[in-house]
């Protein structure tokens, strides 16, 4: 980790040393750029579509979502160019110290600023109110995109706003998790999908005490397990939706249009109920606290349980693969959500969001983001690659696949040989636009695009929660204690009177009400 | 040039009065030498001292820092989690400490008494190996160990001999964390720990045994007027060093650690942490850096006050 966070430091110092020296960004910038950028971003004025030019050089940063160097990103940075006649250059740092780097860069200056970025999470927000990126909410409504009618996912969009303004584009949908059973495992305890938490429960029940994978031993097995029991902030993490249901433990905005802490409100109560007492009877595996993901892939695999929460789409392949690989039955059902959930939640998409030190944000909003969901030749480089390098339509084999001339396919991977590429940074399956020339929507393996599907028509927008200086200052304190003691709850056993005690006790109760009434100030100041 | 004449003794006498540059010249060898390590000590220990400044600001990385003040320390004074991560911190470091120097003696005498070197060399290697794995792999390997399902091995066999019922949850019990975190950390860093005393023990002059030995001395006597004295500049100066460091526990903390046992677990580095990564907003790096300059500062003042007690109990210490 250090070596990584040594790696990182010394990228961004060389990145911007080069930046420096290269009169940073060549004709993009100009010194005044902040200066001019801070205007723009004030009055979100965009120029008028004819007004747009095209700029010469877009710098961006990414992280390992877009097309890396070990999977050849200099083929897809020429391809790029060829596409648009923009000069483009890429900056990408180890993916898992991309944060790291974005930040000793926005440290160093505007005027090492890269033009785009991609953003997610509370960096998204943060970045935003810290009045380092510019407002494309006119871009956007003005965009040839917006008028083409292509769009599909204009809920995602209008999710990633904040507090009205658009300050970073998703150019797909965030994805989410839903809940797979083993098909095999319903069978031999003769039940059907369940449909409400009581049913859900019993089926819990019946893969606990019974012999659902058929080894002659009852009681060997364990109904549901997952990596820890309350996500992160981000609702993709809540791999126990069954039992949370409405209730939620962060921030979130009511239908009045004012914020509530999820944490203080009875339906958690009730969460919490439900979940110390699935834990206490064995339903869920006793391990959770301490499980990683891939603790809970591998004992899903090895028929340990038979209730899995996990990503919709591919993952439905790379399970069903897995498990049979292992010799296991790898059909899986994926649930419609239970009566209790209503839908899953779907989590904030990543953006790509074009900093306020980029001098023609207009032209790169035009030209760089909107070209991405074309529907033609950059949207399919931005989603399978380049031709004969991530994708081909020649006849070949490609690991024990054999393809006839003029069938879609995609190539070895460069960077896991043994392994075939699904997507490169863009995922049809999430993509927010309608792309009926998708040449690789056969490509998708049936059980992805089930319960992919299945999960689109079945989830809501998760709120976007804005970020305030007082979320800043008791927010990491206020989800230490959270945390605490759900797991107090559930592990310990411990009553809900004594948790909520602790709460009030420890400055829980006083830390929410300060973020609430933070959050509910800056919406009322809008 | 009439230095170079002169014996060591006499160039070292002479250097007292020798001007600088006229020193410089002569040893300038050795300077060179010394040179890179001279600038990586200002480049990676000095020059980041700077950053101590950002505990007086408010700074989020993107616009420019905000001088505050104290304001940092008095919310840090007024967190309960703070309070909880520095009691935390003392008493995990300093039992973790004790544990591990009591237990590093104790194996040193024991590989002392080997008779057979080749038999000790194996052992010797055996107990140094877990200090070269990872924080990550041990505890990777412990949390399986220690599983309370049946793959656990410990629960498994407790099971199986009826001392409990039902497997314990060690890494996810707040009884059971810190005796476990203690183990771990004895078994992994014990082996470790006993060079230094093993090279002080072989260093002890035989003759002070034989001596014994025809004064009638048995082997606990011996230990008790030969070894230990002789053991003692040794395990004080270990206790010292590694109370400056104290402070600094992480890693294998943060790789343990659970929401069950933060109570009992959370340190001084592991809330940083948290207060960066885990707030749901850009981290106040002010903040931060007030928590790591107050821990700085307190691991700083233990070693000054060791060392001060040192002075006072064997009349000389070793800052």
């Amino acid at each position: 980790m250090r070596v990584k966070k040594m790696l990182a430091a010394g990228m961004a110092m060389t990145m911007a040393a080069s930046m420096v020296l290269s009169g940073c960004s060549s004709g993009s910038k100009t010194s005044g750029s902040a200066a001019n950028a801070e205007s723009s971003t004030a009055t979100g004025e965009t120029a008028g579509k004819n007004d747009i030019k095209k700029p010469e050089k877009i710098t961006i940063m990414v992280n390992g979502t877009v097309t890396t160097k070990p999977n050849n990103r200099e083929a897809f940075e020429k391809k790029w160019e060829a596409l648009t006649g923009i000069d483009l250059e890429i900056i990408q740092p180890d993916h898992d110290a991309y944060f790291d780097v974005l930040g000793q860069t926005f440290a160093s200056g505007p005027e090492n600023w890269p033009d785009l970025i991609i953003l997610n999470g509370s960096y998204y927000t943060g970045y935003a109110e810290e009045g380092a990126l510019w407002d494309m909410t006119d871009a956007w409504n003005n965009s040839e995109l917006k008028a083409s009618g292509r769009v599909t996912g204009e809920e995602v969009i209008d999710n990633t706003k904040i507090n009205g303004k658009l300050f970073g584009f998703p150019v797909a949908r965030r994805g989410g998790c839903l809940t797979y059973v083993k098909k095999a495992w319903l069978d031999r305890c003769e039940l059907k999908a369940p449909e409400t938490y009581d049913e859900y429960l019993n089926m819990l029940k019946a893969f606990t005490e019974g012999d659902p994978d058929g080894n002659g031993i009852n009681g060997d097995t364990y109904g549901v397990s997952a990596a820890g029991f309350v996500g992160q902030g981000d609702p993709s993490s809540n791999y126990l939706p069954e039992f949370y249901q409405d209730a939620k433990p962060n921030f979130e905005k009511g239908e009045d249009g004012l914020w509530y802490d999820g944490f203080t409100k009875d339906n958690f109560k009730g969460a919490l109920t439900r979940l110390r007492d699935a834990y206490a009877a064995g339903y869920i595996d006793k391990e959770t606290l301490t499980n990683g993901t891939k603790d809970c892939r591998n004992k899903f695999y090895e028929d340990k349980f038979g209730v899995f929460t996990y990503w919709a789409g591919t993952w439905a392949s790379n399970l069903k693969n897995n498990l049979e690989a292992n010799g296991k039955d790898g059909e899986l059902v994926p649930l419609k959500p239970i009566k209790e959930i209503g839908a899953y939640e779907e989590g904030t998409a990543p953006v790509w969001a074009i900093t306020s030190s980029c001098e023609n944000p207009e032209g790169v909003f035009k030209y760089f983001i909107e070209t991405m969901l074309d529907g033609g030749d950059t949207q399919l480089l931005w989603s399978y690659g380049v031709e004969d390098v991530h994708w081909s339509k020649k006849a070949e084999t490609i690991l024990d696949n054999t393809y006839a001339e003029g069938q879609f396919h995609t190539k070895e991977s460069l960077e896991q040989p043994g392994t075939q590429y699904t997507k490169q940074h863009l995922d049809p399956m999430l993509s927010i636009v309608k792309w009926d020339e998708d040449p690789g929507k056969d490509t998708v393996k049936e059980e992805a695009k089930v319960s992919q599907e299945l999960f689109n028509k079945n989830c809501r927008q998760a709120s976007i929660i804005p970020s305030t200086d007082v979320m800043a200052t008791y927010n990491g304190d206020l989800t230490t204690l959270k945390n605490s003691i759900v797991a107090d709850v559930v592990v310990q056993g411990i009553s809900i009177e004594e948790a909520y005690a602790r709460f009030e006790k420890e400055g829980g109760a006083e830390w929410s009400k300060k973020i609430v009434d933070s959050l509910n100030e800056q919406e009322s100041a809008k | 040039m009439n230095t170079k004449k002169k014996g060591p003794a006499a160039v070292a006498a002479g250097n007292q009065k020798r001007p600088l540059l006229v020193s410089l010249r002569y040893y300038k060898g050795f300077y060179l030498m010394f040179l890179p390590v001279l600038i990586f000590a200002i480049v990676f220990h000095y020059l980041p001292m700077f950053g101590v400044r950002y505990a007086f600001y408010t700074y989020k990385g993107i616009k420019e820092p905000v001088f505050v003040g104290l304001q940092h320390f008095e919310k840090m004074m007024k967190m309960s989690g703070f309070w909880n991560a520095f009691g935390n911190t003392i008493t995990l470091s300093v039992i973790k400490l004790l544990l591990n120097t009591f237990m590093a003696v104790v194996l040193s005498l024991m590989l002392n008494e080997l008779r057979s070197a080749t038999f000790k060399k194996v052992t010797q290697t055996i107990v140094y190996l877990p200090h070269f794995m990872s924080w990550v792999v041990t505890a990777s390997v412990f949390t399986l160990i220690l599983s309370p399902s049946d793959a656990g091995l410990i629960n498994a066999l407790m099971v199986k001999f009826g001392i409990v019922k039902e497997g314990i949850y060690f890494l996810g019990d707040k009884n059971w964390w810190r005796p476990m975190f203690y183990i771990i950390n004895v078994w992994k860093d014990t082996g470790w720990g006993t060079i230094i005393f093993i090279a002080t023990l072989s260093g002890i002059n035989p003759e002070l045994y034989e001596a014994a030995s025809m004064d009638g001395a048995g082997r606990l006597n011996k230990l008790r007027f030969i070894t230990m004295p002789a053991l003692s500049n040794t395990i004080i100066t270990v206790l010292i060093l590694n109370l400056a460091k104290v402070m600094n526990l992480f890693e294998s903390v943060f790789v343990m650690q659970n929401d069950a046992v933060t109570q009992k677990s959370d340190v001084l580095h592991t809330y940083i942490y948290t207060q960066t990564f885990n707030s749901g907003a850009l981290p106040d790096y002010g903040y931060t850096t007030a928590v790591g300059l107050t821990a700085s500062l307190v691991g700083c003042a233990l070693v000054l006050i060791c060392n001060k007690a040192s002075q006072k109990v064997r009349g000389r210490g070793i800052v």
